[in-house]
């Protein structure tokens, strides 16, 4: 467990949508922490509840069409209930925020290095030619080439790995202490994506800040996170430091997930995909939202919602079999993985 | 035997027109000098950043686009200059199966009309509806949904009728345009189970192109690697993975995130600077060069690069291992490069 002070304390996160269909239940009871100085990856496929999680964080959500409820502390307050006014001195500054498609996010018609001026005298009263300086500096240190030249450039004239470098500049320009990243390499070529990463790593070790990340590629967090949830249906189904989750995963799901994915350095003769597909979100299934897909599944799993209970050392997950059971099963599981290993 | 698709010295430019007169101003190089053949019954797999010319060799290959310079022999006919009436009957031959399955499905139409298309284009007599209903089958759709619309099937599904589309005139080549890309985890592996054992009754061969590299390893018997146009390095799967040769492809694989760092980012890795260049004004000599950390290494200064890694375009061929690669100084198997990708085999 990262021991830094807790920055995020999420509890009973909900958020439900009422449309003309019935209630989309994108995000149920979700808890959790965010420390200093930790990656907090959130690993989900689409539907199931990350980025709307995100969004329900910052205030991006319209509160009259998203019906949100629990708590969402932030040094002690509440991100949920606060004055619009407060939470935008907030957000940006304190808690930064980076999204997966760096081309929407610049203005095309505005120079980068004004878009940074900018990001900084919304927040801060400094001189236009101090903020200036800082901006060239920031993008300087998120590794962007000649900085003082490239500060005149449009964003048309930066590659789309160093668009989302001067994202990454924008989030740092007022020393947040919480980075929010939906999805930041999906966007990019893998090799690209190798340089952001490393780069993001960097920024949180060098800014002693904690990094929430937020993506579909378990092979993503697997690398940079050290601790890891699981969502599924808007609900989280694991959670734990990453080499518990990976190494001795304990939710059906993640097992599901894990052999499901081919990998560079083995091959194997067979994948094991999960049978069906995810739910809709306005007829999630009772009991367990996993139980349909569920090779394990057995009594009560259509009938009572298991609880999302810590099995020790900070790694929980919501399913109903026994510790015993699980460790047998992922033992079988995995002996069949190694044999179809070729 | 003789291979099913041979491919000499392909190149494709497209021209930039500017101003009034629309004058050419320069090309892009999207295809440069590609060699390359697919066996009866293997999966060829290319993989390559975005741009780097994939997707533009595969429609090639299907006379999607017309060639600038180089030959296709399918079946060892020459098909490089066929017109449009020529190709008709060969069509049939020659299937692809998209990456988007949402924009590659026409709404307005139900599965039936889809997957029954190319029985009505190519004049096949008999049922129709009874041969789209085994297709589904064959797919794993529900055979009594012939009548509905894409959007009532998740994405997962509408590829399922992508791929049953592809299949509908018994093709002998497939060509796969990222078939899972825009697919969940949860359902990628569903389809290239379903890809794999449609090969298998059906003695299908695919082109595979992806950019995840996990995905092609899984597919492929064999696999070729671009970079700017140019195929780099091309040997079987478990040599071009287990053993690479080109500096590019060291680097791609050990940019893939696999989560043995720890979640500290430790592992060695290959951090390419810079990005990719234009295919406007590619580098000349190896396109490589630029960004190659071997080339580097050989001079011994990070500002350098030999000589005739910058002047001349290095030809691929045989260099110690299996495969070939297009590279002056190609990794040795006690190259600090390869050693950074070779992992010993997890799980045995």
């Amino acid at each position: 467990m990262p021991d830094g002070e807790v920055l995020l304390d999420v509890s009973g996160l909900s958020v439900r949508f009422p449309t003309s269909d019935g209630v989309v239940n994108a995000v149920d009871d979700l808890s959790f922490q965010v420390r200093r100085g930790e990656t907090f990856g959130i690993v989900g496929e689409s539907g199931s509840g990350k980025s709307v999680t995100n969004l329900a964080l910052l205030g991006l959500l319209n509160r009259r069409a998203a019906n949100i409820e629990g708590t969402a502390l932030f040094k002690g307050r509440d991100l949920l209930t606060m004055p619009p006014g407060e939470l935008r001195r907030i957000r940006g500054k304190e808690i930064a925020m980076i999204f997966q498609d760096p081309f929407a996010c610049l203005h095309p018609m505005y120079r980068v290095g004004d878009q940074l001026v900018e990001a900084i005298r919304a927040h801060e009263r400094v001189p236009r030619r101090q903020a200036a300086e800082r901006a060239i500096e920031v993008l300087a240190a998120v590794g962007i080439p000649k900085p003082r030249e490239r500060f005149r450039d449009y964003p048309h004239q930066y590659s789309g790995g160093m668009r989302q470098r001067a994202m990454i500049a924008m989030a740092l320009l007022l020393n947040p202490d919480v980075l929010i990243a939906d999805e930041p390499t999906t966007a990019l070529d893998v090799t690209v994506q190798a340089q952001i990463l490393e780069l993001i790593d960097r920024v949180k070790k060098e800014f002693d800040i904690a990094v929430v990340l937020i993506t579909h590629d378990l092979g993503v967090v697997a690398e940079v996170a050290q601790t890891v949830m699981v969502m599924y249906a808007g609900r989280a189904m694991e959670q734990g430091p990453r080499q518990q989750v990976f190494g001795k995963p304990l939710h059906p799901y993640t097992w599901g997930l894990l052999e499901s994915i081919p990998h560079v350095d083995q091959k194997v003769s067979r994948l094991v995909p999960i049978e069906g597909a995810p739910p809709s979100l306005i007829f999630v299934p009772p009991g367990c939202p996993f139980h349909p897909r569920c090779p394990h599944r057995f009594g009560p799993c259509d009938q009572k919602r298991p609880e999302f209970r810590d099995r020790g050392g900070g790694h929980a997950e919501a399913c109903h079999l026994s510790a015993d059971e699980k460790r047998t099963l992922w033992a079988e599981r995995q002996e069949r993985f190694t044999r179809a290993a070729v | 035997m003789e291979p099913l698709v041979e491919v000499e010295g392909l190149t494709k430019r497209f021209p930039i027109h500017r101003g009034l007169l629309q004058r050419t101003v320069g090309h892009v190089h999207a295809v440069e000098d590609v060699t390359f053949s697919i066996r009866r019954g293997e999966t060829l797999g290319l993989v390559g950043e975005s741009g780097c010319g994939k997707s533009t060799t595969a429609r090639l290959i299907l006379k999607l686009l017309e060639a600038t310079e180089g030959t296709i022999r399918f079946e060892g006919r020459d098909i490089t200059r066929l017109s449009a009436r020529e190709m008709r009957p060969l069509r049939r031959e020659l299937q692809m199966v998209f990456q988007d399955p949402y924009s590659s499905l026409n709404p307005r139409q139900t599965v039936g009309q889809i997957v029954g298309t190319p029985f009505a284009i190519h004049g096949i007599e008999g049922s129709t509806r009874s041969k789209v209903q085994d297709l589904m089958e064959r797919v794993g759709l529900n055979p009594e949904h012939y009548n509905r619309y894409p959007h009532e099937f998740s994405g997962g599904q509408r590829q399922r009728i992508g791929v049953a589309r592809a299949l509908a005139l018994s093709p002998k080549l497939i060509v796969c345009d990222e078939p899972v890309s825009a697919l969940d985890v949860s359902i990628q592996a569903q389809i290239l189970n379903l890809l794999l054992s449609l090969q298998h009754d059906f003695a299908l061969t695919y082109l595979f192109i992806s950019h995840d590299l996990g995905v092609v390893r899984h597919v492929s018997d064999r696999i070729a690697v671009m970079y700017l146009g140019r195929i780099v390095e091309i040997g079987d799967a478990g040599d071009v993975y287990g053993v690479p040769k080109h500096p590019y492809t060291a680097a791609l694989l050990s940019a893939v995130p696999t989560g043995e760092a720890g979640g500290e980012m430790k592992r060695e890795r290959i951090i390419l600077s810079g990005d990719v260049p234009s295919p406007v004004d590619p580098p000349p000599g190896c396109a490589f060069h630029p960004r190659c950390p071997k080339a580097r290494l050989v001079t011994g200064s990070p500002d350098e690069v030999p000589e005739n890694c910058r002047t001349e375009i290095p030809p691929l061929r045989n260099s110690g291992g299996r495969q070939q690669a297009a590279c002056w100084y190609p990794l040795r198997p006690d190259d600090e490069l390869q050693r950074v990708v070779s992992h010993e085999p997890r799980g045995s």
